[in-house]
């Protein structure tokens, strides 16, 4: 196997990996980044309402960052670090005007200083936006940006794993998706920046990319997943094909009916309506379906044709273009069909605030693959842009100094090592008969939605938690009909099925394991938020097929636990 | 009653959907699929229910399933589309016939099925310098770096390019002139020519004007491109920047005559004849095939409209300066 040596390796080409690629590359280190897709088509092209940031001399002028500290863990139902925290909201301001600096066409107030709007529960207005193109306006300028530095790009490459030397990370092997090569890259320091996971549910609005590889690179490297329990559904995704419909939606006036045409938030949010949180509208919409009152299809209307025709395309011109296009309806004469969908995942790698992993030495992660943790237990809209480039760039410079003083090349044999990740690999391709991905994609998908969705209970969860496992086993038998050596995309679906089962069960366990309810954690039998025994971060390992769970504190450093209510 | 419509609607209707694969083992082929759609169905997920449920061998490229990362380019019957953006039924209705092809884009090397090899796009990107080279004082953060709402609004729409290659797939110009740049890069080349933040405008002026005169004015890039970018648009305004560059090229010249025979045109008739001028600088062959792609695009009317002489010529001729 061919060898290509760097500092530093970037997995993952989206706004949290390019980022930190421009600081490593910027000191004048050698890095590269492997992306499985060209760049621009990384998930974060997708995000729509904007980046929150506080800037000096452009926010509201009675906020501060402290309330944006404040806003985030109380949003994230007090399981965020409150120093990570407090670095986002200090750090915001920089990063905004960088990526102004640097192109980014911000939306403008009339003196030409970069406009703000309001996001959910924010105290202050303070997210930035770029139309309703927010994630691409942003993803675009820092990949032309870094294009333009000494960073050496391999795109369209798959990687596969990491290679680690006893408590090291020495590098990764990637395969070019073209000639299915693969390759062993060396560096002293690897970077997770593989972005989320939504794949893993039935319904989600993520890109059909986001299948959790980063994640199960870590675990299957012996490094823990930090509350990999807390999975984030937004309520209102167009049917079937969970684009996102914004919050502005009912924020307009927009109403949720049954197929009998209730507005039947008033049975649950009597006094919030269509407005109600989240995570409550989500298990609303839930009950309806599964008593019955969906439409055929599972789903219900979101209902705009009282507004009026001109109020629609004018205040609601996205959800109205997304209903056309996507789903062939009219908005201004039917409802828009919606149901909940995956949308983000608060879970991730455990990392410090400087990016970096505890269990395996020159191993970061930054992005949605990273739980730092500024989201806890729900995050806050508009944060997560937000804290892939104010991570990305703290795990950069994290990195730049770990460089300078890193140990070189090691004893074990990595050649070997590197040899078994691609066997193991295609052992699938290998085999001759057996399940196909496909299969267990799908039943993988729908237990997870069912049982490890919005409703969580022992019973859910236990039947969930052998159901996985019955299918990650099956993933071992799995084999693949395509032999061709050039772009054999049925042999990256299998290894993505791979990397998404052994996630699968990491979630399901530690869903079982949490006795409360916190954020997008709904228990059923668990109805409340337990402060006393619960306010602690979950650690997940995977050891020899077993998932093993420890704790870690919760870091307050100003703000004690109140009850969220808005 | 919206509810009813929703509810009748949603009958499943048989398509069928044939692929022009490529290997190189097997070559190309025709391959048929058939599966059930609904009147919400992209593209991306009959190929997603395809590749998952009937055949795992089939390659495409589809990432947001949401229009803005570019992957899903392709043909889908004849029209360079993106998948998601392309509803099953849709096509159905417009052709009237259950039979939907996809076949790889045009202009780029085949990989395998319908992904096509994207270095020369990528190439083409890059050489035009896509990013902003801001003063150092906006670097330094000693000056700040204000940009006019209307300067905002006029840059993002040229920035809105997701690199998708359909318009350059499509383009008649790139397949038949090397030194053409494209339509894409020229969008990408005017948003930064344009961008009054920006410190390299000569360096930009001398990549992109002698390539701005290359362009036939076909409106391919126009008709085709998902995010309404108007990369002609682009090169129209790249070409008005002509005079503030020092040393130009032959291209350039015969350019600036062909607006002379733009403007003899207009003193003639107060109209832009853009179908004879184009005609006569092109030939008929060029203007034949493109005016196809135009019909079975069906913008047909658009380039159709018949050109007459107006009212008030004499008025346009006193402002032209007579
Ligand atoms: C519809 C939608 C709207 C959103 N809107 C907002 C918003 O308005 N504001 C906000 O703050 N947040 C928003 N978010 C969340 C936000 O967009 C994401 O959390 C963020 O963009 C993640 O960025 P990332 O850099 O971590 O990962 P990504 O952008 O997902 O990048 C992951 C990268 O990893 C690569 N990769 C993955 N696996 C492999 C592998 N095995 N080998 C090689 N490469 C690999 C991929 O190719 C890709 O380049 C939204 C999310 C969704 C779904
Ligand atoms: S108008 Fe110009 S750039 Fe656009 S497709 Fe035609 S020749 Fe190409
Ligand atoms: S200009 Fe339009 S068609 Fe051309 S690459 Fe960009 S988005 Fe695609
Ligand atoms: S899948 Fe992203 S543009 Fe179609």
């Amino acid at each position: 196997m061919d060898k290509l040596v760097y500092d530093a390796i970037v997995l993952g080409g989206g706004l949290a990996g390019l980022m930190s690629a421009h600081e490593i590359a910027s000191a004048g280190f050698r890095v590269a980044v492997i992306s499985k897709v060209f760049p621009t088509r990384s998930h974060s092209s997708s995000a729509e309402g904007g980046i929150a940031a506080y800037v000096k001399g452009n926010s509201d002028p009675n906020d501060d960052p402290n309330y944006m500290t404040y806003d985030t863990v109380k949003g994230g139902d007090y399981l965020v670090d409150q120093d990570a925290a407090e670095l986002l909201s200090i750090k915001s301001g920089d990063i905004v005007e960088i990526m102004e600096r640097w192109g980014t066409l911000f939306n403008r107030q009339p003196d030409g200083r970069v406009a703000l709007r309001y996001f959910g529960g924010q105290t202050y207005p303070r997210t930035r936006f770029v139309g309703d193109k927010t994630g691409m306006a942003l993803l675009h300028t820092l990949f032309e940006r870094v294009s333009g530095l000494s960073v050496d790009f391999y795109n369209e490459w798959f990687a596969l794993d990491l290679v680690t030397d006893e408590r090291r990370v020495v590098g990764a092997v990637a395969m070019e998706m073209k000639s299915m090569e693969p390759y062993l890259f060396l560096g002293k320091a690897v970077i997770l920046a593989t972005g989320g996971m939504g794949m893993l549910y039935a319904h989600t609005t993520n890109a059909y990319i986001n299948t959790g590889d980063g994640y199960a690179m870590a675990l299957r490297a012996g490094a823990a997943l930090k509350d990999p329990e807390f999975v984030q559904f937004h309520p209102t995704a167009l049917y079937p094909s969970d684009i996102l419909i914004s919050e502005a939606a009912r924020g307009e006036g927009g109403i949720l009916r049954n197929n009998k045409g209730e507005r039947f938030m008033a049975r649950y949010a009597p006094k919030k309506l269509d407005l109600a949180p989240r995570d409550i509208a989500s298990r609303s919409i839930m009950i309806e379906i599964r008593e019955g009152r969906g439409f055929p299809g599972n789903y219900v209307g979101l209902d705009l044709t009282h507004l009026g025709e001109s109020y629609i395309k004018e205040r609601l011109a996205l959800a109205y273009e997304a209903a056309m296009n996507f789903a062939g309806v009219d908005a201004t004469k039917e409802y828009i069909p919606v149901r909940p969908a995956q949308h983000y995942y608060m879970g991730g790698v455990d990392v410090d605030i400087t990016g970096k992993n505890g269990d395996l030495q020159g191993l970061f992660a930054a992005g949605e693959a990273a739980c730092v943790s500024v989201h806890g237990a729900n995050r806050l809209g508009s944060n997560s842009l937000l804290e892939t480039l104010v991570f990305g760039r703290e795990t950069g410079q994290a990195v730049v100094s770990y460089l300078k003083r890193a140990e070189g090349s090691s004893s074990t044999d990595i050649q070997k090592e590197a040899e078994k990740i691609v066997n193991d690999a295609y052992s699938f391709v290998k085999s001759e008969t057996g399940v196909h991905f496909g299969e267990i994609l799908n039943k993988m998908r729908n237990v997870m939605w069912e049982d490890v969705g919005i409703f969580r209970n022992e019973d859910l969860l236990k039947t969930a938690l052998s159901e996985v496992e019955k299918l990650r086993a099956q993933v071992k038998n799995m084999y693949v009909t395509d032999k061709s050596k050039v772009y054999n995309t049925e042999f990256f679906n299998a290894l993505e099925l791979r990397n998404m089962m052994d996630l699968a069960v990491v979630i399901a366990k530690a869903a079982l394991t949490r006795t409360e309810s916190r954020g997008a954690h709904y228990r059923t039998d668990y109805p409340e938020r337990d402060d006393k025994n619960w306010l602690k971060h979950t650690i997940a390992y995977l050891k020899a097929d077993k998932v093993e769970i420890g704790f870690k504190p919760v870091t307050l450093t100003k703000y004690q636990p109140e009850a969220r209510v808005y | 009653m919206e509810t009813q419509s929703i509810q009748n609607n949603l009958e499943q209707r048989e398509v069928l959907v044939k692929v022009k694969r490529y290997s190189k083992e097997r070559g190309e082929y025709w391959q048929e699929y058939k599966l059930n759609v609904d009147r919400f169905t992209q593209m991306t997920e009959v190929l997603r229910k395809i590749k998952t449920e009937q055949d795992p061998t089939l390659a495409y490229r589809a990432s947001c399933h949401m229009a803005v990362c570019g992957s899903c380019s392709m043909k889908i019957n004849g029209e360079p589309r993106l998948a998601c953006k392309t509803l099953a039924l849709d096509i159905v209705k417009k052709y009237n016939s259950n039979v939907i092809t996809l076949e790889p884009m045009d202009f780029f090397p085949v990989e395998k099925d319908l992904v096509v090899n994207l270095d020369d796009f990528y190439g083409r990107m890059f050489k035009v310098k896509p990013r902003l080279y801001p003063p150092k004082e906006f670097m330094e953060g000693t000056a700040e770096p204000r940009l006019r709402p209307e300067d905002q609004k006029e840059l993002w729409k040229f920035a809105q390019c997701i690199w998708c290659g359909l318009c350059v797939s499509s383009c008649p110009a790139v397949k038949i002139d090397p030194e053409f740049l494209g339509p894409a890069a020229h969008a990408k080349g005017y948003r930064f020519l344009a961008d009054p933040r920006d410190s390299i405008y000569e360096e930009r002026l001398k990549i992109l004007v002698d390539s701005s005169w290359r362009c036939t004015y076909c409106y391919q890039c126009f008709n085709v491109c998902p995010r309404d970018v108007e990369p002609v648009t682009t090169i129209k305004k790249t070409r008005s920047h002509t005079k503030f560059l020092k040393d130009k090229g032959e291209v350039a010249r015969t350019g600036e005559k062909h607006v002379k025979a733009i403007f003899d045109s207009i003193k003639e008739t107060g109209k832009l004849e853009e179908a004879k001028v184009y005609l006569t600088t092109y030939g008929l062959a060029t203007a034949i095939r493109d005016m196809l792609y135009t019909m079975r695009n069906g913008k047909v009317g658009f380039a159709m409209i018949k050109e007459k002489k107006i009212n008030e010529l004499d008025q346009v001729r006193k402002l032209m300066g007579e």
